[in-house]
């Protein structure tokens, strides 16, 4: 439940069970999260939610991570400040020049632990205070 | 309240009832489970269905019927089981029976903030947002040419007559070669507000001029003339142009260095398109567009000749100086050593990018290397303290260059040879020979640009650098990119397996500085230390500059 007034993430993944339990461990830390089950959707909740932080698996049928990285960072507004954190076994040094083609923020290792995830998601908000405090 | 929300449940439990109480105007509509899915969408004012039912059938059924009429589902579950049934269902919300009052209300809270977009809603935004994205362009924000076409129709009608300007940014791909995407697209923002100033600023004049952005690294200008003002003639659309490029150029200086603004050249191509009835008019100005790009296109190349008889020029009279740019330490920022930068003495050549590419297409990058390398190395008894390393950039070409090497330098071990990942090699075999040679004559190497993605960890294994200069675009920002960090530490790694040092360069910013510090970077370069300062140009060569 949200009662700390901690911003909105939104996570996308076509896998329920990976999300849910991303949600489910986010949620108990207090996140607001939304859930998005491929690349369409996630893009048509994108100004819905507004969220801060965007979980992003890469491999989705349709419209990939990679995709829906780049329309999100193109967007006018939300683009500028919304960090896209992509969930994937990017262990090429080839997979991490493409996530930063895409405007890529940072990066989950697949399979990752929940510990890892939680700390790269307040490394990246903390980045985002720091860059809209200067 | 007469239009509240109804909240449709089948269960009969009094704590939802007290959690419907704390939401404001809200009531209850209680179904049994078996009659919950068929009352979903009789009962006005219905905003979210909350399910208690064990049945996996009504469960689904009900959901299903939920999310087709774009409700929000709030589950309430007995075990694990159900739970995951209700997980499966993309439920927006599910809580475990027993829950307290406060505890439903802020489910279902959730749930409504949630609310699931229905499907057809969700592409109707989807397009919607691709749609606007075609009209302007989101970068620069000016609109696309569709837009324009149509804005324009009914002046041009009117008129009779348009004049279509086609502004060529050349280079502009130079930029994101070397700096990355990031910085072209900062880049191309910065024009694009300059464009949009510019035009502002030249408002009262009682013609209209309207933008377009190509997509690309272009701009279109439409000049409609107002009723009863002759159009802009060519010495106005000359001058006009000529204030609009020392204003983008200005701007970009301003915003992202000389070295940047040094790079680019505008070339603007004009056609003058007069209404014809017979013919749709999308294509004239689709012509005149073609025809303004052409116009354009030729001053370029006529710019390009008149800057190949500046080489030539410049290669007889030596007419090349060198700025030494700073590389220190990380930890001690004590010079390490400089990297000679290579700059034309005539304006048109200052930028090394712009002189090396007239040179490559004038076949004459031998002699422009002989040049750049011979006065890079007077600098090693006239700018460099002792113990202090040059740094000079070579071009594969040049290992195939047979007086490369032959330039009797004393000491050769404080020479760094930075040979660019950018280039393929293409001859390997030779090219390591070579190599050979000039390291048993004391040269040391540089990989440069490395990580930029023309070459993997294996191939700058191979050429066993003793640096590794990390490319530009990983340094920018990389205080704010994770990604980039990771990189940047893989390559720290690496270099130190491999007995190598790392050198970034472009570091601008303290944050950027701090940043590859702490991830081991041996060395630094850039101007958040540092500008390149030139060796004083000889009286010779400004005479060159003077005369020319």
């Amino acid at each position: 439940m949200a009662q700390k007034n901690l911003p909105p993430i939104l996570v996308v993944d076509d896998n329920r069970d990976n999300a849910d339990i991303i949600r489910e461990y986010l949620e108990t830390r207090g996140y607001p999260i939304t859930v998005a089950a491929n690349g369409e959707e996630a893009l048509a909740l994108f100004e819905t939610v507004k969220p801060a932080i965007v979980l992003l698996d890469v491999m989705m049928p349709g419209r990939d991570g990679w995709e829906v990285c780049r329309i999100m960072k193109q967007h006018p507004e939300l683009g500028r400040t919304v960090r896209v954190i992509m969930v994937t076994a990017l262990n090429e040094l080839d997979d991490k020049r493409e996530a930063l083609q895409m405007g890529a923020d940072d990066y989950v290792e697949k399979p990752f632990d929940l510990a890892t995830l939680a700390a790269t998601v307040q490394r990246n908000l903390a980045m985002q205070r720091t860059a809209k405090a200067s | 309240m007469i239009t509240s929300s109804v909240l449709l449940t089948d269960s009969q439990d009094e704590s939802i009832a007290l959690a419907i109480e704390r939401l404001d105007g809200w009531r209850l509509e209680r179904r049994t489970s078996a009659e919950l899915p068929a009352a979903i969408g009789t009962v006005a004012g219905t905003r979210a269905v909350y399910v208690c039912t064990n049945d996996p059938t009504l469960l689904r059924a009900t959901v299903e019927r939920a999310h087709g009429a774009g409700l929000p589902v709030v589950v309430e579950c007995e075990d694990e089981a159900e739970r995951r049934r209700a997980v499966e269902l993309r439920v927006e919300e599910w809580l475990l029976r027993g829950a307290k009052p406060d505890e439903i209300a802020a489910r279902l809270h959730a749930a409504l903030a949630r609310g699931t977009p229905t499907a057809a809603g969700m592409s109707d935004r989807v397009e919607r947002v691709e749609y606007e994205r075609m009209l302007h362009d989101s970068l620069t924000g000016l609109p696309t040419l569709p837009v324009m076409i149509e804005r324009s129709r009914a002046r041009f009608k009117e008129r009779g007559e348009i004049v279509v300007l086609y502004f060529n940014f050349v280079r502009y791909s130079k930029i994101e070669e070397i700096y990355g995407w990031e910085k072209l697209d900062a880049v191309l923002e910065t024009t694009a507000a300059a464009v949009r100033e510019f035009l502002d600023d030249t408002a009262p004049n009682p013609s209209r001029l309207m933008v377009s952005f190509t997509n690309d690294d272009d701009f279109i200008f439409f000049h409609v003339p107002a009723t009863g003002v002759a159009a802009a003639t060519e010495g106005e659309i000359t001058e006009m142009v000529s204030r609009l490029q020392r204003h983008v150029q200005t701007r970009i200086e301003a915003h992202h260095g000389e070295e940047i603004a040094a790079l680019f050249d505008i070339y603007v191509g004009r056609a003058h398109v007069y209404y014809n009835p017979k013919i749709r008019l999308e294509r004239l100005i689709y012509r005149g567009i073609r025809e303004a790009a052409n116009a354009a296109r030729s001053i370029e190349q006529r710019e390009r000749a008149r800057k190949v008889a500046d080489l030539r020029s410049s290669l007889r009279e030596r007419g090349v100086y060198i700025d030494y740019h700073p590389i220190v330490y990380a930890d001690t920022e004590e010079i390490f050593g400089y990297e000679a930068l290579a700059r034309g003495v005539l304006r048109s050549l200052r930028s090394p990018e712009v002189m090396f590419e007239v040179a490559e297409e004038a076949d004459l990058i031998w002699e422009l290397s002989r040049l750049c390398r011979g006065r890079a190395l007077e600098g090693l008894e006239s700018h460099l303290r002792p113990g202090e390393s040059l740094f000079i950039n070579v071009d594969p070409h040049d290992f195939s260059d047979p007086l490369f090497g032959e330039n009797e330098v004393a000491n050769p071990e404080r020479v760094v040879l930075e040979i660019t990942e950018r280039t393929a090699i293409k001859d390997y075999p030779k090219f390591r020979e070579r190599l050979l040679v000039l390291r048993k004559m004391g040269y040391r190497f540089a990989v440069d640009d490395a990580g930029s993605g023309y070459a993997g960890l294996g191939s700058i294994a191979n050429l066993e650098p003793d640096f590794i200069k990390l490319d530009i675009s990983l340094i920018n920002a990389i205080d704010t990119n994770f990604i980039k960090q990771n990189l940047v530490e893989t390559m720290v790694k690496f270099a130190n397996d491999h007995g190598a040092m790392v050198i970034a360069e472009g570091v601008e910013r303290a944050e950027e500085f701090m940043a590859v510090r702490n991830l081991g970077v041996h060395l630094v370069q850039g101007f958040f230390l540092h500008r390149p300062s030139a060796a004083a140009v000889p009286r010779q060569m400004q005479q060159v500059a003077k005369t020319a």
